[in-house]
């Protein structure tokens, strides 16, 4: 039941922040701040493909549902969450991951955040300005929004863990 | 059958994914082009009302720029009243007569939710098809045009702003009356580009550029921009031309949306002509 409520709030909160703050958040360049990704990333690692790929539509879902963007966070979610085990399986420590252990930075350490989460957010990312633009002769600006984008999404991210994830009951 | 089932076993989770990813790029696909529901839109009731109490929260930002706007317009409003004309000519007596039909209402609404950064951006309205809105209508505010109803619900409407793909409003230079299509290239809010001018006139910077009028959504002269670079497309006979918007889209607040009242008409008497057979 814990399990549930520490998550139910996790994803009213991400959600709220990205929808009614990081939205109208709009730097130029085509720089957009995406965190939702974040409420994935923390699930356990040893949730199942199918849960997982259910939540990530759920979430896309809500999400596109306040922006006008009618299935274009889904889409990136998704593929979020298809890559993570992927990812999580070949990045893994040597005797497996600790399942007591939240996948937050400070559980992890920031050289694993960074190899992991940096990597699925910059596909997310691709993967989402590939699908707005879905035009190949303008890949250079697709690049442009990533390189852009990714990084200061990331730190958004590592931001809101250190202000609202309780550090010392991760240890 | 049991290596099928297999097959299938195998491969579970990466036909799980397909089935989403498909489902919901081909909302994305569709959406852009026909809007047909709007319940993953702002215009749904849900969002709608968030979003609705987020501006009453944020709308006093602008809140001086904004009244400085509605009262240059009022006083163009005020300007053109009779009562601020001098009587030249005694003998001319105003009757309802028939040559004047109004053609154009229009509703006043609040835009509640906007984006400008994104590749096609679309803005909230707080009024509905309760108050009249349809899809295809125009939607103009004091400084400019702003797009075209996209989608609308009882209470909210989608609009597809100036700053969209495929926009493609009807638009002309007002002096010289070239023609051309309005367009955006998802870079810089502030300009867009106009397409379909032939290069075999020249055309002047700083020109005003307005609505034709033509396809039934705006009247002709809303402003849109004014011409800063022309150049040249490459093997193209026509100009590439960047207009600057007279309406600044990140600060929008108030707009108008233009009710036709002569669209039914024109639409049936166009659908008339006969279809060319070599289509």
């Amino acid at each position: 039941m814990n399990f549930f409520i520490k998550h139910g709030i996790r994803f009213v909160f991400i959600l709220a922040i990205q929808v009614l703050a990081l939205n109208q958040i709009e730097l130029g360049l085509g720089i957009q701040l995406m965190v939702y990704p974040l409420f994935i990333l923390l699930l356990p690692v040893e949730l199942g493909v199918f849960p997982l790929l259910t939540l990530a539509f759920i979430l896309g879902a809500a999400i596109d549902s306040f922006s006008n963007t009618y299935g274009l966070h889904t889409s990136a979610l998704l593929t979020f969450a298809y890559v993570r085990p992927i990812i999580f399986k070949a990045f893994a420590p040597r005797d497996g991951y600790d399942p007591l252990l939240e996948t937050t930075i400070f559980a992890m350490g920031f050289k694993w955040f960074l190899k992991i989460f940096g990597l699925l957010i910059v596909i997310h990312h691709f993967w989402f300005f590939l699908m707005e633009m879905f035009k190949m002769n303008e890949l250079l600006f697709v690049f442009q929004k990533v390189s852009l984008s990714a990084p200061i999404s990331f730190l958004v991210c590592i931001f809101l863990q250190y202000l609202f994830v309780n550090k010392s009951s991760e240890k | 059958m049991r290596n099928f089932l297999a097959f299938i076993r195998r491969f579970r989770v990466l036909f799980f994914f397909a089935l989403l990813q498909g489902f919901a790029l081909s909302i994305y696909l569709t959406f852009v082009h026909f809007p047909r529901s709007q319940y993953l839109t702002t215009a749904s009731v849900v969002s709608g009302a968030i979003f609705e109490v987020r501006n009453d929260l944020t709308k006093h930002f602008n809140l001086s720029e904004n009244n400085t706007n509605l009262q240059k317009e009022n006083i163009a409003l005020m300007e053109s009243l009779p009562s601020s004309f001098i009587k030249l000519n005694n003998g001319l007596v105003k009757i309802n007569d028939i040559l004047f039909h109004q053609q154009y209402e229009y509703i006043p609404a609040t835009v509640i939710n906007s984006t400008h950064d994104k590749r096609n951006n679309y803005f909230t309205l707080n009024i509905g098809s309760k108050q009249g809105v349809e899809r295809g209508m125009g939607v103009f505010s004091s400084k400019g045009v702003v797009g075209v109803i996209h989608n609308s619900s009882d209470h909210y409407s989608v609009v597809k702003s100036c700053l969209t793909e495929s926009i493609n409003i009807d638009v002309m230079i007002e002096k010289t009356g070239q023609f051309g299509l309005l367009k955006w290239n998802g870079k810089d809010a502030r300009r867009g580009t106009m397409s379909g001018v032939s290069n075999d006139t020249e055309i002047k910077k700083w020109a005003k550029v307005v609505t034709r009028g033509g396809g039934n959504i705006f009247p002709r002269g809303i402003p849109v921009g004014k011409i800063e670079k022309t150049g040249v497309i490459e093997g193209k006979p026509l100009w590439d031309i960047t207009l600057k918007f007279s309406e600044n889209y990140t600060s929008l607040q108030r707009a108008y949306v233009i009710k036709n009242i002569l669209r039914t008409e024109q639409e049936d008497l166009e659908s008339l002509t006969p279809n060319d057979p070599a289509l």
